[in-house]
């Protein structure tokens, strides 16, 4: 700190300015100087002691069923409206529309806290009313398209691995690819379908950042599939770096293990090893053809890869979720991704965040934490530049984009902010997300879009009872209305995300007058 | 005694208005657009997207602080941003050039006075 506090940052332009004047004395300027280092100093004090302050997540609150919905509470641009299409939904995650612009919704069966439900395709009426068109018996659903006359939706696999399964109208369910890597933290996600006909989906990541530690344990999976880890899609070499955690698979609370990167927990991994790379993989972006058939890889070296959509000239953009400040390589600072996908590209995954290296700066080494370091002894390519970055934490998910003048914004990407997960996924010194915000691809400037009146986190948070977890964004057949799915309400604490049944709504936003 | 007043009067007075003058949001639900039409604004909002916004979402607290309701001069944020602080890393010639970066002030500047609904 004596550095801001020295002579030379005390000599300020205003003060050269004041010293010219014929009433003041050296001794005068010494004094003024004086109270203006002081208030400087005063001033990067407080933008300087994030280590002390404490978590402020939008989830580290409380909160009392049932949940109210207000959709005057939400916030829009001038000339937009809001309204509540259908609420007491249970971890609803996408949105789509049949032939006859029949409003549908999935229920993931599924939310990080350990919570199982049913996964479910609803059909939702005019007036709000559902009714069950299909049931799922391997959670998360993560997402849903529709094409050819049926629904398309990923499970994400937490229990029996990642499927991609398609849904007829009368609700048969036929499964079109199986034995996805999707046991881990991140699941199977998307799907949409692309101009060629092909069913597009992400695959997220075992790991947050490569390595099997004790914060999977924390999630759950690490005691159910103990040998799981990552899977690369194309040959890589190890830099052989290994990292010691304590051992929950044991009662011996003094237990340590060593573990390396895409290896099991407790397998150290050897400078020069290759892992082989294999489809279908982890971190990656991958497609099948609308009947079924084996994956084929579109592009890899992402994290949790979770919303798809392609842009009017059929170009695919995903969102990135990023890394977070936990496990035994934990990573510091790094904003949610907008990609535009180039076939055939590595995108940095795990060494990289958004075309920088993870040693490149001091941005990703976490307070008091070791600086992460590079994994891989080699690279497939240098990461493309991204299109957007969003809110660290902001979990930035489903997208879809404007293509109607009625609506406006033409062009431009919607997001679903669903909000951060702190304190588990690392601090904030305010939450992060809780919104739906627009994103100008050509320039890749940020703007809200829709959130709470008073900004501060999720309803549940403010008092407010507008939006709490958007999940999920898709717009109208008509392209003049915007569906958000929000997930509904998740507190989160040091002992992990509480989520709370039945809290889940659609919304529609549109312009006035248009309804 | 006075003189020992007056000179910790403005360090309080400055302590007051970094932690309760306002909040930071700026959003355009609550605000309405921002006037980006000064070429150099409209620069200097691309370049805090590009490196500003993911740890500061629209000059609001997030991941950091938030910098839209704090007065600190431009010369004090060019060094902030050349040389980082705490938690925030420091951005190079190569990340944000000299014009860049006086874009990306002219940015904070008008995105400060933006506190009212045009």
């Amino acid at each position: 700190m004596k550095q801001f506090g020295g002579a030379g940052f005390g000599v300020p332009r205003p003060m050269d300015d004041t010293a010219t004047q014929p009433f003041c004395t050296p001794a005068s300027a010494f004094r003024r100087l004086v109270p203006l280092s002081v208030a400087i100093v005063l001033t990067f004090a407080l933008t300087a002691c994030f280590p002390a302050v404490p978590s402020r997540g939008g989830g580290q609150t409380s909160f009392e069923p049932p949940r109210a919905v207000e959709p005057g509470d939400v916030a829009l641009p001038d000339g937009y409206q809001i309204e509540a299409v259908a609420t007491g939904l249970t971890f609803p995650t996408g949105v789509a529309f049949d032939d006859r612009g029949q409003v549908y919704v999935i229920e993931a069966g599924y939310s990080y806290g350990e919570v199982w439900t049913v996964p479910r395709l609803l059909s939702v009426a005019a007036d709000g009313a559902t009714t069950v068109i299909a049931e799922g018996e391997n959670p998360p659903w993560n997402g849903v398209d529709f094409a050819d006359g049926a629904f398309f939706v990923a499970e994400g696999g937490e229990i029996g691995g990642g499927r991609i399964v398609r849904i007829d109208p009368q609700g048969e369910v036929t499964v079109l690819l199986d034995g996805l890597p999707g046991l881990g933290d991140h699941h199977t996600n998307g799907p949409a379908i692309g101009p060629d006909g092909m069913i597009y989906f992400g695959q997220g990541t075992a790991t947050n950042s490569a390595v099997v530690g004790t914060d999977n344990a924390d999630f759950g999976w690490l005691f159910r599939h103990p040998e799981f880890h990552e899977v690369p899609c194309r040959d890589v070499t190890l830099s052989g770096t290994n990292f010691e955690s304590s051992n929950p698979l044991t009662e011996d609370p003094d237990d340590t293990v060593v573990t390396g990167a895409y290896s099991p927990f407790g397998t150290p991994s050897q400078a020069g090893q290759v892992i082989s790379g294999e489809v279908p993989c982890t971190g990656a972006i991958m497609r099948i053809p609308l009947d079924g058939g084996e994956p084929e890889l579109v592009a890899w070296g992402f994290r949790n890869p979770f919303g798809l959509a392609f842009d009017e000239a059929g170009e695919l953009y995903i969102t990135e979720n990023s890394y977070d400040v936990r496990g035994s390589r934990p990573v510091f600072g790094t904003g949610d991704v907008l990609w535009r996908v180039e076939p055939g590209t590595w995108y940095g995954w795990p060494d990289f965040h958004a075309a920088r290296p993870l040693t490149d700066s001091d941005q990703f080494q976490a307070p008091g934490e070791s600086p992460p370091g590079f994994l891989l002894a080699e690279h497939p390519n240098q990461p493309p530049e991204p299109v957007a970055l969003l809110g660290v934490h902001s979990s930035s998910n489903g997208l879809d984009f404007s293509d109607n003048a009625e609506f406006g914004f033409e062009g431009h990407a919607f997001i679903a902010e669903f909000g951060d997960m702190a304190p588990g996924a690392g601090k904030v010194v305010a939450p992060v997300g809780f919104k739906v915000t627009r994103v100008d691809p050509d320039t890749g400037t940020v703007n809200d879009f829709a959130v709470n009146r008073d900004p501060g986190g999720p309803a549940s948070a403010t008092g407010l009872a507008g939006l709490e977890r958007p999940v999920a964004v898709r717009f109208g057949p008509d392209g003049t209305s915007l569906y958000v799915v929000d997930f509904g309400v998740m507190t989160t604490g040091e002992q992990g995300p509480n989520p709370v049944p039945g809290t889940g709504v659609l919304w529609r936003i549109s312009r006035e007058g248009s309804r | 005694m006075r003189r020992a007043r007056t000179n910790f009067g403005w360090p309080l007075l400055a302590l007051l208005l970094l932690v309760a003058c306002g909040p930071a949001y700026r959003g355009e639900p609550l605000y309405g657009p921002l006037n980006v039409s000064d070429p150099q604004v409209a620069h200097g909002e691309q370049v805090f997207d590009a490196h500003c916004h993911q740890c500061h979402p629209g000059g609001d607290a997030g991941l950091g602080f938030g910098i839209n309701d704090k007065p600190l001069p431009g010369w004090l944020i060019k060094f902030q941003v050349r040389h980082g602080l705490g938690a925030m890393p420091s951005f190079s010639q190569e990340q944000i050039d000299d014009e860049e970066l006086d874009a990306l002030v002219a940015y904070l500047f008008a995105l400060r006075r933006h506190d009212s609904a045009d």
